[in-house]
């Protein structure tokens, strides 16, 4: 799939493959990239507990948007694909295509239903009066959860490219595996960047009676 | 690396994979309970800051867990571990520093609410 | 091999039979001249265009220095507007930093790193040449800012619907080269997205963002390269300095540009889509863009000085015939420099009421990152100490990179307190600071580094006389034109400010400010053209002019394309001399003999990948613009990208045989490693 051209006959200095360690050096730096945008939620929020201004004017909090059932279950879902995209990789190590095919099916599969959630999700903000340009809120919210939003459809992407490659017979053997493997890895990491999403955006405005960045009042009284 | 391939499919190999396939089994199950007492945990009426500790510490192993058997850190080279970790330990502490300089009282919120 | 080619192994790539891709497309390995530089992978030609690009943009950067020093050099001057003085300091300063400095190390490092670490190639070859072309596209971005300034001043655009509805009307950058918000940002309620600039920050956001993207994947591409290509014996602590800063540098790449990334996302969001990031009449806070800026920006001065720093460290033990002074020292305090240098980014920003303990502890931490430093300094001198010093052209400007580095870092020094900086916070005095830094110190450094390694690169030498006539000018332009603004500074002249009133005391200053800045100008000029000249009409040299001490003086210059015929086996740091003047021999691996050395296959793909950013790139100003239709240029820019991107997975690796001189029947002197 990618060129490690030399790499093919010469073992690696560290006896890592050149496509492993160059993947985690990309997440290492997503860890960066998703610090930011988590960081810029979570002080924004910190700022303003009071939500945002819907259309008619009326004061919304967003724990009152937040539907903890669809979340819930679209969090479930992306774990399981992980664990599907687990057994895709073990099945290609043991030579096994056509679990590997299976198994990818099931994680594409499980990809999108998560995106069709967080488009459901979306519009039903939007309805609800959370817009991107009505709040900081709504621009830090849609802006992160959109981010990682893309980066499933990119691995759904990756992986449908790869399911319909492994027909060609070319995906096989010690590389192929490899490059199963690495795309692996982004989907699992798009997993982990969601338990923290789903714990730092979403439950932890369920706790206290007005969610856990205060009293839903702005901070300094008028 | 194309030598270890003709060694992946001696029944060493195939052992440590079925191997792994029960540990994936196993983590798969408690990634889907622990998500489940998460989302208990925030109903239950005990102190916010408990809550929001074990909060914290269940999506923390919940991350690691993942890093660790889906990603193949615990069985890859120890060098995979320390890069990914430069990047998140990086991350951690350059948020937490701006969370901290953010802080309400420096910041006047009122003409915007 | 499974992915070996079909050919039987030849001596000149062009004896090649043609071949196609898994995409049955014919791969462009046997092709010459303007179609082999498109497409090519090899390290150092990527080298080569990395630094002709560079150069040119250095050049380009300099006249707009000379622009601004000539419209200060007296007082109430209307040499260039308002407007335009902003932009020319704008565009100078993202140019020398994104598309002076940064490509001319990644010059070196693509040239270098190979050679140094006993590797033929790259871990990816055409990821390499993605982040080539996409630097380039992202800097022809945004330079063509100055064509449509140029064109709407011209009144060309005059007769457009969409030009009647702008606002404003500065198509080139104009907010400095960090863009604070809210002056880069947006105002207004409810998406309304006013704006305080033209589309120049469109222009700014976008090629900022492309350039990240260049820089980012040939850092991943790098750190690969030195952790796992390196040759048999060559351990991390015998790899030589430059190779290790590289590493320090890639690895501050990586972990620095996403933070930039996600800032320039969020002040597009706020510009394009009217989200309210950094928008303060929605409660935005602008200070979160310093915070991110700096978070990036910190580090990013790091990335500027550490790969000269390398080069000065080769640089120095070779003329001065000694090894270099407490090397595992030297290495300790770069990767110090790196790891603090995202610690300290709030020093930028003390004026902006941090808080006393935030303002201790960043300053604290700033005063800290000067002890690595000085242990450097410390080391290079101690390296000199006591050596045979030949005062080549190198080493000239070596030694003077390291009295005005010091210069520029005891400046550093005195901003690391709080209560003097605000004092000094935007006036000539930080740019005095900066620039004995940039210009002392990297600039120094990196012309070091193209006198040093010009005969390698080449195989031809540059003319000494001119050489040390240019490095001259360069040193004594530089003082004259900097030194003054430390006074001016603290005389209180600002920073960003396009001309100042008759009767402060600063007339005489910047009166000499700005013929040092031409004499600057006319030194570097000087250096360039004899380079230029050298590359295509200079002396032939020999293989090792300077007694090297590092592996690629081992090659002939300039070096064959497959790099080393045989693989190298080292048994000891500063290998290439130890072999010549020790004990210890370079050895060597047994190579494929008839077989011949495997080399990757050319692409397209890059190139084509990479092309879709051109099409962003203008797409997304032209929608700030109102254009019609200019967000179907963006769509298909990504279109092009994703296709360049595809093609490229499916085409297959390739690779192809060449044969060496020891294949083919010339001998080689081959060597044993010595016990």
């Amino acid at each position: 799939m990618s060129d490690t051209a030399a790499a093919h006959e010469a073992p690696t200095s560290t006896g890592i493959d050149h496509k492993k360690l160059i993947m985690w050096l990309f997440l290492a730096s997503d860890c960066m990239f998703f610090g930011t945008l988590i960081s810029t939620h979570l002080l924004y929020r910190k700022l303003f507990p009071a939500g945002f201004t819907d259309a008619e004017g009326h004061q919304r909090f967003i724990q009152n948007l937040f539907n903890i059932e669809l979340t819930s279950f679209s969090t479930f879902i992306l774990l399981m694909s992980s664990f599907l995209m687990a057994l895709a990789v073990s099945a290609m190590h043991k030579g096994q295509i056509k679990s590997f095919r299976r198994n990818v099916l099931g994680v594409i599969f499980f990809g999108l239903i998560f995106l069709g959630c967080q488009v459901y999700e979306f519009t039903h903000f939007y309805h609800e009066g959370l817009t991107i340009q009505n709040s900081v809120l709504g621009s830090t919210f849609y802006v992160l959860t959109g981010t990682h939003g893309t980066h499933v459809a990119i691995g759904v992407l990756w992986l449908i490219m790869m399911y319909f490659y492994s027909f060609t017979g070319k995906l096989g053997g010690h590389m192929g595996a490899l490059d199963v493997e690495i795309a692996g890895l982004y989907w699992h990491f798009v997993d982990i960047v969601w338990i923290i999403i789903f714990t730092a955006v979403y439950l932890v405005e369920y706790l206290g009676p007005n969610g856990i960045w205060g009293t839903g009042l702005p901070a300094v009284a008028k | 690396m194309s030598s270890s391939h003709e060694a992946a499919l001696s029944p060493d190999f195939l052992a440590e994979e079925v191997r792994r396939y029960h540990h994936f089994i196993v983590l798969a199950l408690w990634l889907a309970v622990v998500t489940g007492a998460e989302i208990v945990l925030i109903f239950l009426p005990i102190p916010v800051a408990a809550i929001l500790t074990i909060l914290t510490l269940m999506s923390a192993g919940k991350f690691f867990a993942v890093i660790l058997w889906f990603m193949h850190l615990i069985y890859d080279k120890r060098l995979l571990f320390w890069c990914f970790f430069a990047g998140l330990a990086l991350a951690f502490a350059t948020y937490a520093a701006l969370l901290m300089l953010f802080s309400v009282d420096r910041i006047d919120t009122r003409w915007f609410s | 091999m499974s992915h070996d080619s079909h050919h039987a192994p030849v001596a000149c790539k062009t004896e090649l039979a043609p071949e196609r891709s898994d995409l049955g497309l014919i791969r462009p390995d046997r092709t010459t001249g303007l179609i082999d530089w498109l497409t090519t992978v090899d390290h150092k030609k990527i080298g080569i265009l990395y630094g002709a690009f560079a150069m040119f943009y250095f050049l380009v950067g300099g006249v707009e220095a000379l622009a601004i020093r000539t419209q200060l050099a007296r007082p109430d001057n209307d040499f260039v507007t308002a407007r335009m003085y902003n932009q020319l300091f704008t565009m100078h300063g993202t140019t020398m930093i994104f598309l002076g400095v940064m490509p001319l190390s990644a010059a070196f490092f693509n040239f270098l790193v190979p050679l140094q670490i006993g590797a033929r190639d790259v871990a990816f070859p055409r990821l390499n040449a993605f982040s080539l072309w996409t630097f380039v596209f992202g800097a022809f971005v945004l330079n063509a800012s100055w064509f449509f300034e140029f064109a709407h001043l011209a009144g060309w655009f005059n007769s457009f619907e969409w030009h009647k509805a702008l606002v404003y009307t500065d198509f080139a950058p104009a907010n400095g080269w960090f863009s604070y918000a809210p002056l880069s940002g947006t105002f207004g309620q409810n998406g309304q997205a006013l704006r305080f600039t033209g589309v120049g920050t469109d222009f700014w956001i976008i090629g900022i963002q492309v350039l990240g993207i260049a820089s980012l994947a040939a850092s991943f591409n790098f750190i690969c390269t030195i952790i796992n290509m390196r040759a048999k014996g060559m351990t991390m602590m015998r790899l030589p300095v430059f190779t290790w800063m590289t590493l320090v540098t890639a690895v501050l790449i990586i972990l620095a540009f996403p933070a930039i990334t996600v800032a320039l996302i969020e002040l597009m969001f706020d510009r394009t889509f009217g989200a309210n990031f950094f928008n303060p009449s929605a409660g935005g806070q602008p200070v979160l863009w310093q915070h991110l800026f700096w978070i990036f920006g910190h580090p990013e001065v790091y990335i500027l000085v550490l790969p000269a720093m390398g080069i000065v460290s080769e640089v120095l033990p070779t003329f001065s015939g000694k090894s270099l002074f407490g090397y595992p020292i030297i290495v300790f305090s770069g990767a110090v420099i790196g790891f603090l240098g995202f610690a300290v980014w709030s020093h930028h920003m003390f004026t902006t009421g941090l808080g006393p303990v935030p303002t201790a502890a960043f300053s604290l931490l700033t005063m800290a990152i000067a002890v690595p430093t000085g242990v450097k300094i410390f080391n290079w001198l101690g390296t000199i100490w006591g050596g045979r010093i030949r005062f080549t052209p190198p080493m000239v400007l070596a030694l003077g990179f390291i009295w005005m580095f010091m210069c520029g870092g005891f400046s550093g020094v005195m901003h690391s307190a709080a209560p003097a900086d605000s004092q000094q916070q935007d006036s000539y005095f930080v740019i005095a600071h900066f620039h004995y830094v940039l210009l002392g110190g990297v600039l120094l450094g990196l012309m070091a580094g193209l006198y040093f390694w010009f005969p390698k690169i080449f195989g031809r030498m540059p003319n000494a006389p001119i050489a040390y006539i240019a490095s001259g000018l360069v040193i004594l332009g530089f003082n004259v034109a900097f030194g003054p603004m430390h006074y001016l500074g603290l005389a209180g002249q600002p920073r960003r400010t396009h001309t100042y009133h008759a009767g402060n005391g600063w007339e005489q200053w910047n009166y000499v400010a700005t013929i040092g800045a031409y004499i600057l100008g006319i030194g570097v000029a000087l250096a360039f053209v004899n380079l230029v000249w050298t590359a295509f009409r200079g002396k032939k040299c020999s293989n090792d002019p300077w007694d090297g001490r590092t592996l690629e003086w081992s090659l002939p210059s300039p070096v064959p394309e497959y790099n080393f015929a045989q693989a190298p086996i080292v048994a000891t740091r500063d290998a290439f001399f130890e072999d010549k003047h020790g004990s210890k021999r370079i050895g060597s691996e047994p190579d494929g003999g008839e077989a011949g050395v495997h080399m990757p296959s050319q692409s397209w793909m890059p190139l084509v990948a990479s092309a879709g950013f051109l099409f962003i790139g203008f797409g997304m100003p032209m929608m700030a613009m109102h254009v019609p239709h200019a967000g179907w240029l963006v769509i298909g820019g990504l279109g092009v990208l994703f296709l360049g991107i595809w093609l490229w997975a499916l085409e297959g690796p390739g690779g192809y045989m060449l044969k060496t001189p020891a294949a083919s029947g010339t001998p080689v002197p081959t060597e044993t490693a010595a016990h």
